[in-house]
């Protein structure tokens, strides 16, 4: 019964991040028109988009192997098998035992190796480059990204996000100085890690700059729309880490109607933010080359360390 | 039978000896010899590995006595004490599948007339690595020490027409036998103050006192250091492992090394008393520069098998970090903290003979199909060699420390280990643990993108040469071996509770560990607690994604109402798709190199040959050395001094008989007057 349980709140929370990770795109890109004084897409074109790509003729090189179909649905499978890692309105993940925040960033690491993997499966330079690209970066980010969790996990005197959720709760006020400089060092490696500008620009095919995008280049139809849900998902879930980490105040201690939806606006209200700052970082910045990336990331490992610093030293 | 039921150790030393004898004696006929001699060594195997067995599930150690010479004095006991049983299960997990691979790999790489010499070779190898771990006196563990080091020697040389081969064997054999010079130094440093050769008297912890102590942790670190190939002592491995035919570099380094780290427990870490907190933390310090500059190198690489080398010091470094981890927390008496750190430090050695072993296999299929060992010359293999490309890729996630297999377990419970350090040890000393830990991520990203590459640019794509378009799938033989390995990493990784609960056996057994703690979390889970509460069950990870896959099978599927999948050419950006278009090694590993100068200091050549205009070059030349730092900054000054003292000492070698006499004359007056005098 409860193992029934278990297992019906790890697909409800699943399909519910990849039902609005969608829309988090969507707003984001929404916003950056309206800075740029452009209408922009409809709030809603993510989803018709994958509708769209989901509809059409599956094509693949003739070069590619069953590496190149594993790719995507493993990226696809890592990021939603991750998502029931995380607490997102209840101050539990629904497979909190499965493994910590450790587990999650094994995961998404499986998705990466899968993909970068399957890039280099076509024969096209480009899957090459961009899986160098991509590799090179999340190894950079990992550090700082270690970093930031161990400041965590020390505060609260846990790995699993659920007991970091409650053991704040618990605090009530939980806020540290400290906090301010691990989540600005966490919100870099989320910028690296989800391609955003100043690392990767989404929106770009521009070969010289791609790194994502090159990656993912050879993919058409269902295979991309698989990618790109993903690559939605695994954004969401950045930012749902860094609320759980810092921010979790108003989260549902209990499963009963009121608190949770409660928990859902407060969700949704923090989410809405972060994709506010996105959305400016990206608009008031430039993308850095791609060997002044290691700058950038090197600041957060500063960041991290400050953090630890001031906590514990 | 005839040994007791669960001391199989002489019988099995007994096979070996037999085995070696009946090779050489049908040394004649290459294909029986090759088949007497590996799988002769694979039931040798089977018994120490029954032992090894009884030892762990029991924690009984068994001994025995394995010769006496009645006119000295000498006798030479053997105890398998749980420390002993892990590293010969870490043997057995290797050796059985590498012995039944040789048996069809050899004959397509060594000519006949050499199969008797590298198959008694190989079970003098094995049962001198058995001795070394058995060993329970000074005498018996350095005659092992001896002879395990020449065996690889010859085996390292065994294509000694070769000068690589040659350089490497005599490169391995000065190192080693350095290290054995610091090892003896200690040793008998010890026995003299403990006035006994046996390990049961000289590793009490109270024989020596303390500057002498460091002294002996100083020299034991670097004997068995250099076998572990830990940095800075590490320069002979990238040499020697890749010579050797693969399947022995399988064995070198998923198992020889593991002699050099069972030293370092039995010695460094449990052998001489308490451990002082800076020994904990030197040993954490060269483990997190191992493992970074091991992977980074390895990235480097453009040869498959020198690349595999240098991961293995990677590891070594790791499974150092979690040994020096647990040695501070000893030193600062939170021993129920050790027990983490050194259990996934064991952890680690045996996973990483499992995954090693399995790569270096997988890579001998690949070099023998192709005939060379040069990434750029693979590609597209995948469908030339399907088998083999699945099971390269499952030891790439294994290495890469991605759930659920091995790999990831023990990362999983070494950073816990640091994690825990930080919470255990007082003062600005802790700030080496996050750091360690943030090192140990990076290490374990840069690996996974290191085997995204060996595996993508050799597996993946076009054919980059025409040796890679004719290569054929290897014969059963060899790949049943490595589909063992294969579900070993799997398994390992599943069942971490339960390899943890028998880790329990062997941190138990050893000084200053608390045996009450436990990581264990039913069989399929580990956790730590209470101080930080975390928990890892991998098996529930591996069938969430499974899930999520059907998942998004489904979904793919709802949508595409039973469409065929149209096939077309990939795009070669405007011109043809061409091997020489696809991404290569060398490109692939280059942001990283770029980012990473400080370290590789590479040296670059960017040669443009053009006719009409350097606009549009005809050929373009590119060529990428990276600098060999420890070979041209520590190790060539290093010989050039000694070859220096020795030019300064040739002139006491004058060649005159009369002058030797001198000498002796003179020698004798001195001891006359220094024994006179006492």
């Amino acid at each position: 019964m409860e193992q029934a349980l278990v297992i019906a709140a790890a697909l409800l929370q699943g399909l519910g991040m990849l039902a609005v990770a969608p829309l988090l795109r969507g707003l984001i890109k929404k916003m950056k028109a309206a800075l740029q004084t452009r209408q922009g897409p409809p709030l809603l074109q993510v989803y018709y988009d994958l509708a769209k790509l989901l509809r059409k003729e599956p094509v693949r090189s003739e070069t590619a192997s069953w590496v190149y179909v594993a790719g995507p649905r493993l990226y696809f499978a890592a990021g939603l098998a991750a998502t029931t890692l995380v607490p997102v309105l209840v101050a539990a993940a629904p497979l909190e035992t499965a493994g910590g925040v450790i587990g999650l960033v094994g995961i998404l690491a499986l998705g990466r190796f899968a993909l970068a993997t399957a890039a280099l499966d076509t024969g096209s330079p480009f899957g090459g480059m961009g899986g160098s690209r991509e590799m090179t970066i999340a190894a950079l980010a990992e550090p700082a990204l270690m970093l930031g969790l161990f400041t965590a996990a020390l505060a609260s005197g846990s790995l699993n996000l659920g007991a970091v959720v409650r053991h704040s709760l618990e605090l009530g006020n939980s806020f540290h100085p400290s906090d301010v400089f691990a989540l600005a060092g966490l919100f870099v490696v989320l910028i690296a890690e989800t391609g955003r500008i100043p690392v990767d620009n989404p929106a770009t095919h521009l070969e010289l700059t791609m790194i994502h995008e090159a990656m993912v280049l050879e993919y058409a139809g269902p295979d991309l729309a698989l990618v790109e849900w993903a690559s939605a998902v695994k954004e969401l879930l950045y930012i749902t880490l860094l609320i759980d980490l810092f921010i979790p105040v108003g989260i549902a201690s209990a499963i009963a109607p009121g608190p949770l939806a409660v928990a859902a606006g407060a969700w949704a209200a923090k989410v809405f933010v972060f994709a506010v700052v996105i959305t400016l970082v990206e608009s008031t910045n430039a993308k850095l080359r791609l060997f002044r990336v290691p700058e950038l990331v090197a600041v957060a490992l500063g960041l991290g360390f400050l953090a630890l610093a001031i906590r514990f030293l | 039978m005839f040994v007791p039921a669960e001391d199989f150790v002489l019988f099995a030393l007994g096979v070996h000896g037999i085995v070696i004898a009946a090779t050489l004696v049908l040394a004649r006929r290459p294909s029986a010899c090759g088949a007497v001699a590996f799988l002769g060594a694979a039931v040798a195997v089977v018994f120490t590995t029954a032992t090894a067995t009884a030892v762990l599930t029991s924690s009984a150690p068994v001994g025995g006595i394995l010769f006496t010479h009645a006119a000295s004095g000498v006798v030479l006991d053997y105890l398998v004490t749980p420390l002993s049983a892990w590293f010969l299960v870490i043997v057995g997990v290797v050796s059985i599948p590498v012995a039944v691979y040789s048996i069809g790999y050899l004959p397509h790489t060594v000519p006949p007339s050499r199969i008797a010499a590298v198959g008694a070779t190989f079970n003098v190898l094995l049962a001198t690595v058995e001795l070394v771990l058995v060993a329970n006196n000074v005498i018996g563990f350095l005659f092992a020490w001896e002879l395990m080091t020449l065996a690889t020697a010859a085996l390292v040389a065994t294509e000694h027409e070769a000068g690589v081969s040659r350089r490497a064997a005599y490169l391995y054999l000065v190192m080693s036998h350095v290290g054995t010079g610091a090892l003896v130094a200690g040793f008998f440093t010890l026995s003299s103050f403990a006035r006994s050769l046996s390990f049961a008297d000289i590793f009490t912890g109270a024989v020596v006192s303390d500057p002498l102590r460091h002294i002996l942790f100083v020299l034991f670190l670097g004997g068995f250091g250099v076998k572990a190939g830990i940095v800075p002592f590490h320069v002979w491995l990238p040499e020697a492992h890749p010579a050797a035919p693969s399947s022995i570099s399988a064995l070198m380094s998923a198992v020889l090394i593991k002699a050099g780290v069972y030293g370092l427990f039995r010695v460094c870490a449990f052998g001489l008393g308490t451990p002082h907190m800076n020994w904990g933390l030197l040993c954490m310090g060269l483990g997190a520069l191992s493992a970074i500059l091991g992977v980074l190198y390895a990235l480097a690489q453009r040869d498959v098998k020198r690349l595999l080398a240098y991961s293995t010091i990677e590891n070594s470094g790791i499974i150092l970090l979690g040994l020096g981890a647990g040695m501070v927390m000893i030193a600062n008496g939170q021993n129920s903290f050790a027990v983490v750190a050194v259990a996934a430090s064991l952890y680690h050695a045996l996973n990483h003979a499992a995954f090693k072993g399995l790569l270096f296999l997988g890579a001998g299929g690949v070099v023998m199909a192709t005939g060379t060992r040069r990434i750029e010359e693979f590609g597209g293999l995948v469908r030339r060699m399907p088998f083999s490309a699945f099971l390269f890729v499952i030891g790439a996630l294994a290495i890469s420390s991605i759930p659920p297999f091995n790999g990831f377990a023990s990362e999983w419970l070494t950073l816990q280990a640091l994690l825990l350090g930080f919470e255990s040890v007082p003062g600005l000393v802790r700030v080496n643990f996050p750091v360690a830990g943030a090192l140990l991520a990076l290490t374990s990203a840069l690996a996974a993108a290191c085997f995204v590459k060996a595996f993508g640019i050799t597996f993946l794509a076009l054919p980059r040469s025409r040796a890679a378009v004719e290569a054929h799938e290897i014969p059963n033989l060899m790949l049943l071996p490595q589909a063992f390995l294969a579900s070993v990493c799997l398994a390992l990784g599943l069942v971490p509770g339960l390899v943890l609960s028998v880790a329990g056996a062997v941190t138990a057994s050893l000084p200053g560990l608390s045996s009450s703690a436990s990581v264990a979390l039913g069989g399929l889970g580990l956790r730590t607690g209470p101080d930080i509460a975390a928990t890892v069950i991998p098996s529930a990870l591996g069938l969430t994604v499974l899930a999520a896959v059907a998942i998004a099978v489904a979904v793919v599927g709802v949508f595409r109402l039973g469409r065929i999948v149209r096939r077309v050419p990939t795009w070669g950006c405007g011109g043809a798709l061409t091997p020489v278009t696809e991404y290569t090694g060398t490109a692939f590993s280059k942001p990283l190199l770029m980012i990473f100068r400080a370290v590789y200091r590479p040296t670059r050549e960017v040669e443009a040959l053009a006719e009409v205009s350097p606009y549009f070059p005809q050929e373009v030349r590119y060529r990428v050395e990276i600098e060999a730092t420890f070979e041209r900054y520590l190790y060539r000054p290093l010989t050039r001094a000694v070859i220096e003292v020795a030019e300064r000492m040739k002139v006491l070698q004058a060649g005159s008989l009369h002058a030797y006499l001198g000498y002796v004359l003179v020698l004798g007056l001195i001891l006359l007057i220094w024994l006179g005098g006492r």
